[in-house]
């Protein structure tokens, strides 16, 4: 499908076309009205289920109010066009008002739950649902509202600008054409950065946002959306069945559509819609065993999850592009890794066309005033106060334990300290959400690196670009021209920044998933990652942690290299004090959460506290100071 | 919805009339809840996920209780020592419930213990959509009756304590669920599986580098739990003598909210969370219709959730980065 859309324009038109046939000519040879229906209901569980793979596939929450939504739009249609309350609204605005008003609901659901990780999620969703099924039942009393059990029945005819949708032929034209609108937008929106900034969270939302993500405006769009999707389709339901019932939207036609969704595989397009096709004429053919549908969705659910959680569609040849092997040579051979490192067997050097031109000034960029940090009864920090310098590489050095990663994590956002402040270029930015604190112009690495596995090399780097890019999903879905020229952007700053590593992380490694990378371009590609959000203070946490003496040099001069030719400002942990010494401008080391030395790398490593710090008390051990 | 609205300060005499009345409802239903988020509670506390299909373990409890009833009885009338009966019920029900929490666990958890979490709550509810369809396949969607009359001496079925009426029932019931969660917390408290598991809650890795057998550990759980998920049916089948494939729902949600109520992972949080939850539920059937008494349930859910997530006792354990 990603061919898809790089092929020519003509070549695409005429697959549109291809297709719209197709389905122009379907319902024509359908046997009879009754599979004729069985079409059309496809359409609309189609829809359902696209709509919940963003929700539960692109964005990874486990919401089961979505079929709440579907009953929102279905009953606002039912309410707003029949004799219930005397209303008699037209279907072109009866179908917008519905849609948006369900994505309202799914908007508020969403910001008072959406703090809640997923089993609380789930739980709180599963009450909304039932609190909306308890609401259709026994609102009839004392005003009959909702019909209780009876429902509400009898319509007006779908009126499209004078042409009346009355004929089955009609409706599965209507809801077919709906179906390709969702179709076509949520590839849109996969293929944007709404869909890298879901996929991130999805995989880890602590880096997500530490990467700028702002995850719960993310998490909350993906709610409003498929609650959109989910409305349109209750509408169109309605319309098709000419009544509501309570129980058409309950539980059960949940876990139906969930099954298409996890069957197709979560967050696959293609798959999904194969999901909901199959599961949707299979019961068909099995009608004798009726009774045993639902106890056979239950077991489909738990055998996929232990067997293919990916989908049994997931990763069907013709669905998912042909991977290329670069890593075997054309008689299938494994090409020595060394080799694809150092094409043609030359150390491939780091690009520098510009000259250095950056040094330390004296300006402060950082600065962090009387911090403390508790854990219970532990103190991480104690009152710990130092200004980091603009374009200066300041070391942080300290035995473990020492509150190293806690005073990254204070200033990257991720823990609000105790006590004290930190202000960055002047600013106040204790307590300010991480994905904020990163557009504000600070970044950071982890110690245990945390890139989005699943996600290709290039789509990584493109994460660290979000907060940078503004484009929404107006924008997006119609590819408006900021969509396109944000896209753009990112693509090309991608590209540079990568190719900042010589050729380990670029060419057809652009489209490998970071899970293959080695350990050293693993830790490449995270600081990739950051230098995408135009930050100019970076967090390096142990960059050179894992990597073979000959990695740790070009680790350490393409950190010098960083701040020489680039200007950035550089906060560094880091144990390998071969590494400190060759780049720090200045040097802190930590003990116990309190600053213990501070100076240039010689006077630290000769700091009697310090050399205590890490080898214990003098005259216990032989040696009585580091080795210079 | 209105009709049914009776206002504190309208009549306040009615209102006083019905308090202890439904203290009394509260705190049996409340013990019920609390039996369940146990169950909850404890598979939270060491795997770290909602297993949706422990209302259906409840579910099945309740049928067992009922067939072993329905097997000792003759014209709705028993014909074995009432006691012996109850204790019977409650026994076999334990056993039957616990049996099929551990399958679930073997079949459907444990495969996926290092996958996504998504995954695994997908599975469980995949088990809970197994086993209600399950059961509704092949036992019908007909709710069943117990006939509990012959368990009761006729003299003792309700008794009058001024102006509250208590059935023999509740007081049973009451006693029953107090001296369970006492035995629990006993063994929790006191013993080296108790011990054992007090370690896996707080760092399952850990455990196992010193020498516990997690996975036996995982086990035991499933089967505590479920056992008093499966006694909690039966009890309440005695209560309100009925029983159908579709309480499990119900009952899952509502001691999934007592345990988040009391901080979810802590056992006496599960207990408090549940009583507190029964007697809300009861004293707003005094000023609300007695459908929307489950809208009150998750009402408390979400206000819980919003304002203090860890709930009454649990502890808020910052993330790893």
């Amino acid at each position: 499908m990603q061919r898809f859309f790089a092929q020519s324009r003509s070549v695409k038109s005429s697959w549109v076309a291809g297709v719209a046939l197709v389905f122009i000519l379907l319902p024509h040879f359908m046997p009879n009205g009754y599979w004729l229906r069985i079409y059309t209901v496809t359409g609309i569980w189609v829809m359902l289920a696209l709509g919940l793979n963003v929700v539960a596939g692109f964005a990874g929450l486990f919401d089961l109010s979505y079929i709440a939504f579907f009953g929102i739009g279905g009953y606002t249609f039912a309410l707003l066009s029949s004799n219930q309350l005397g209303i008699h609204l037209p279907f072109l605005v009866v179908l917008p008002l519905a849609a948006f008003l369900t994505m309202g609901v799914g908007f508020a659901l969403g910001s008072t739950s959406l703090r809640l990780k997923g089993d609380y999620l789930a739980i709180v969703t599963l009450a909304f649902a039932e609190i909306f099924k308890l609401m259709l039942l026994n609102l009839e009393t004392p005003v009959n509202i909702t019909g209780g059990v009876n429902g509400i029945y009898g319509f007006d005819p779908i009126n499209l600008f004078g042409l009346k949708v009355r004929s089955p032929v009609a409706y599965s034209y209507l809801i077919w054409f709906f179906a390709f609108l969702v179709t076509f937008g949520t590839y849109r929106l996969k293929n944007s950065r709404y869909g890298r900034g879901w996929e991130a969270l999805r995989e880890d939302e602590l880096a997500a946002e530490a990467i700028g993500v702002n995850t719960t405006k993310m998490k909350l769009m993906a709610f409003a959306i498929g609650a959109f999707v989910a409305g349109t389709a209750g509408v169109l339901f309605a319309s098709l069945q000419n009544s509501v019932f309570p129980n058409n939207f309950d539980f059960p036609q949940l876990v139906i559509v969930y099954c298409m969704v996890i069957l197709g595989g979560l967050g696959n397009i293609p798959g999904v819609i194969a999901g909901a096709i199959l599961l949707s004429i299979l019961p068909e053919f099995l009608r004798e065993y009726g009774a045993y549908r639902m106890m056979s969705y239950g077991l489909i659910l738990i055998i996929l999850m232990a067997l293919r959680p990916q989908g049994l569609l997931g990763e069907i040849g013709f669905l998912s592009k042909k991977k290329k092997r670069p890593d075997k040579d054309e008689t299938g051979r494994l090409r020595a890794s060394t080799e694809l490192y150092y094409e043609n067997g030359k150390v491939v050097p780091i690009s520098r066309e510009r000259k250095p031109v950056y040094a330390k000034t004296d300006k402060i960029a950082l600065e962090v005033k009387g911090v403390t940090q508790d854990f219970g009864g532990v103190r991480a920090l104690d009152n710990l106060s130092l200004v980091v310098h603009e374009r200066e590489i300041l070391s942080i050095i300290g035995p473990n334990g020492a509150g190293k990663t806690t005073l990254f994590n204070l200033i990257s956002g991720i823990y609000r300290p105790t006590e004290g402040r930190i202000l960055f270029e002047g600013q106040e930015i204790s307590g300010l959400k991480p994905h904020k604190i990163v557009s504000i112009g600070i970044v950071r690495t982890f110690q245990n690196l945390r890139l989005f596995s699943k996600m290709t090399v290039m789509d990584n780097a493109k994460v660290g670009r979000f907060c940078r890019t503004k484009a929404g999903p107006i924008s997006i879905l119609f590819h408006l021209p900021r969509h396109v020229k944000e896209e753009k952007e990112t693509e090309e700053k991608a590209r540079e920044v990568l190719g900042l590593f010589g050729t380990r992380l670029t060419g057809y490694r652009f489209n490998q998933q970071a899970i293959f990378l080695s350990y050293a371009n693993r830790r490449r590609l995270e600081i990739a990652r950051t230098l995408m959000t135009d930050a100019r203070l970076l967090l390096l946490d142990e960059p050179s942690a894992g990597m073979n003496p000959q990695e740790t040099k070009e680790i350490t001069e393409f950190v010098k290299f960083l701040r020489d030719t680039y200007g950035y400002t550089i906060l560094l942990i880091e144990h390998k004090l071969d590494v400190v010494r060759e780049i720090s401008d200045r040097v802190i080391a930590l003990d116990y959460g309190v600053k213990i030395a501070e100076g240039s790398y010689r006077d630290v490593a000769n700091n009697e506290k310090v050399v205590e710090a890490y080898l214990g008390r003098k005259g216990h051990g032989k040696r009585a100071g580091l080795k210079i | 919805m209105i009709q049914g609205l009776i206002l504190p300060g309208q009549d306040m005499h009615l209102f006083l009339l019905e308090l202890p009345q439904q203290l009394v409802n509260g705190l049996t239903l409340g013990g019920v809840y609390a039996l369940i988020a146990i169950g909850y509670t404890m598979v939270y506390g060491i795997l770290g996920m909602l297993n949706f299909a422990h209302g259906e373990i409840y579910m099945i409890g309740g049928f067992t209780g009922w067939w072993v009833l329905h097997l000792l009885s003759r014209n709705h009338q028993v014909f074995m020592n009432s006691a012996a009966v109850i204790f019977l019920m409650i026994i076999l029900a334990m056993i039957v419930s616990s049996f099929v929490g551990v399958l679930t666990e073997r079949f459907a958890y444990r495969p996926l213990r290092n996958a996504p979490r998504i995954n695994l709550l997908l599975s469980a509810l995949g088990v809970s959509i197994f086993l209600r369809n399950f059961v509704l396949n092949y036992q019908g969607a007909k709710a069943r009756t117990f006939y509990v009359s012959s368990l009761i001496p006729k003299g003792l079925q309700i008794i009058h304590v001024g102006p509250v009426v208590i059935s023999f029932m509740r007081i049973l019931v009451i006693i029953l669920t107090f001296l369970m969660m006492g035995l629990l917390t006993l063994m929790i408290k006191r013993t080296k599986a108790g011990k054992a598991m007090r370690a896996t809650a707080q760092d399952l890795e850990m455990a196992t580098f010193l020498g516990i057998d997690v996975d036996r550990i995982i086990v035991m759980v499933f089967i505590i739990g479920s056992a008093l998920g499966g006694a909690a049916g039966v009890l309440v089948g005695l209560l309100f003598t009925q029983v159908d494939y579709y309480v499990g729902f119900q009952a899952g949600l509502k001691g999934f909210t007592a345990a988040v109520l009391g901080g979810i992972g802590s056992i006496p949080g599960a207990m408090l969370g549940g009583v507190l939850l029964g007697l809300c539920e009861s004293l707003a059937v005094i000023f609300l219709p007695s459908e929307y008494k489950d809208v009150v349930t998750f009402v408390i859910l979400v206000i819980v959730l919003i304002v203090k997530p860890t709930g009454l006792l649990g502890e808020k354990v910052p993330e790893k980065v």
